[in-house]
């Protein structure tokens, strides 16, 4: 057998399983939410913690923190010498990140930022991985229905002699999943970025002095310094020190929207990569329901990994720019 | 119309960081060719350098969505 029969057995067996698959067993088509929902019907949320509204992404994230505090915990019972089995994977799990901390950094920041940096790679990878899991978007309230597939109208359109309702699906049809990826939930990035904007300030103000740390962003020493010239008479100096001055106010005002900016990418990152990801999930299921979807499950594994890396390394970056003392103040 | 300019936006948005991530791995390629031993450094220094660059394109897809659904 050839190459090229094995390609056209394998296209051959791709095209069987999008046809039958979306004719015989289709999806309905997915209803896009980007804000979390709540239980229940929908004027009155039904899951509802006094003044907290129990969201579907909130069971999720705390479902993750309670995976991940269970594992650790498990882990570091029972502690030997010589690790064994979960101690074992645990110990593999954190030498690797804080070698790889401290190779980005230097060795006594590295251990004071490990923590932080750890813990928010572990929560975004759990939250992302977890939402893989079959359970997620599949439990919960649902109304009997029929919903129109593409495929449908493709093989109405191209053959009519077929019952315009072979293809279409009728059955459940889920209104708000009871678990949802967390990280598809605008708040929880956003609270993550603050933790890490947060914490990145806190380390910058305590390595170096608030005074220090604040001359980033406020530069008005060229400034003064070309108006103190000014007053003694020095006019040529002074006039080319206030020019450059107002710049470097400038810089500094520029430096400092930058610091905020990082908030607002930081959040829009994970939760556009998590929410797109979610929804090219549930897209490729309703365009073909059989096996397609496997690659973009092995995709969005490895693009979970990838977010929560960056999320992490970006923190761990910006902690390393906060703490080093910048070049203009020699 | 509402459904072209959501298609417009991520379409005409995704196109920048498109060129620009081709640039980055074209660099990073070039970095890794002359200096492989430097593998890991390349690799983590790339990776964050495309995190800024897709976020551009997050944020068009933002946009696309919800001009899309709402």
């Amino acid at each position: 057998m050839g190459l090229k029969s094995k390609v056209a057995i394998a296209v051959l067996v791709v095209f069987l399983l999008i046809v039958i698959g979306g004719l015989f067993f289709p999806v309905p088509q997915p209803e896009v939410h980007l804000s979390a929902n709540y239980g229940g019907p929908s004027p009155e949320p039904f899951y509802k913690l006094g003044p907290i509204y129990i969201t579907n992404t909130f069971i999720a994230a705390w479902l993750s923190i309670i995976v991940l505090i269970g594992f650790f915990f498990f882990a570091t019972r029972k502690m030997k010498l010589v690790p064994k089995g979960l101690q074992n994977l645990a110990e593999y799990i954190i030498e690797m990140m804080l070698n790889f901390v401290e190779g980005v950094t230097s060795k006594e920041n590295g251990r004071k930022f490990f923590p932080i940096v750890a813990t928010i790679f572990l929560y975004v990878l759990m939250n992302a991985w977890m939402g893989l899991l079959p359970f997620f978007n599949v439990i919960g309230t649902f109304h009997t229905g029929t919903s129109d597939t593409l495929l449908q109208t493709l093989a109405h359109t191209i053959f009519p002699a077929l019952s315009p309702s072979l293809g279409q699906y009728s059955g459940p049809i889920i209104d708000v999943p009871l678990f949802r990826p967390a990280n598809t939930d605008i708040n929880l990035p956003l609270m993550l970025a603050l933790v890490s904007f947060f914490s990145v300030e806190y380390w910058g103000i305590t390595s170096l002095s608030l005074r220090h740390y604040l001359g980033r962003f406020l530069r008005f020493q060229q400034l003064l310094q070309g108006l103190k010239q000014l007053v003694r008479g020095k006019i040529k100096p002074a006039l080319s020190a206030i020019l450059f001055g107002i710049l470097d106010v400038f810089v500094g005002v520029l430096e400092s929207l930058a610091e905020f900016v990082r908030i607002l990418s930081f959040t829009f990152r994970l939760f556009g990569n998590m929410t797109a990801g979610e929804i090219l999930l549930l897209m490729i299921a309703f365009l073909s329901p059989w096996m397609i979807g496997v690659i973009f499950y092995g995709l969005e594994a490895f693009l979970g990994f990838v977010q929560a890396f960056i999320f992490a390394v970006l923190t761990l970056v910006f902690a390393t720019m906060a703490v080093t003392p910048h070049e203009s103040e020699h | 119309m509402r459904l072209l300019g959501a298609g417009l936006a991520i379409g005409l948005g995704a196109l920048g960081p498109g060129i620009g991530i081709g640039i980055l791995g074209y660099g990073a390629m070039q970095a890794l060719g002359r200096n492989p031993e430097a593998r890991g450094a390349i690799l983590t220094n790339m990776m964050i350098a495309i995190a800024f660059t897709e976020a551009i394109a997050i944020y068009a897809l933002i946009v696309a969505i919800i001009l899309a659904i709402l």
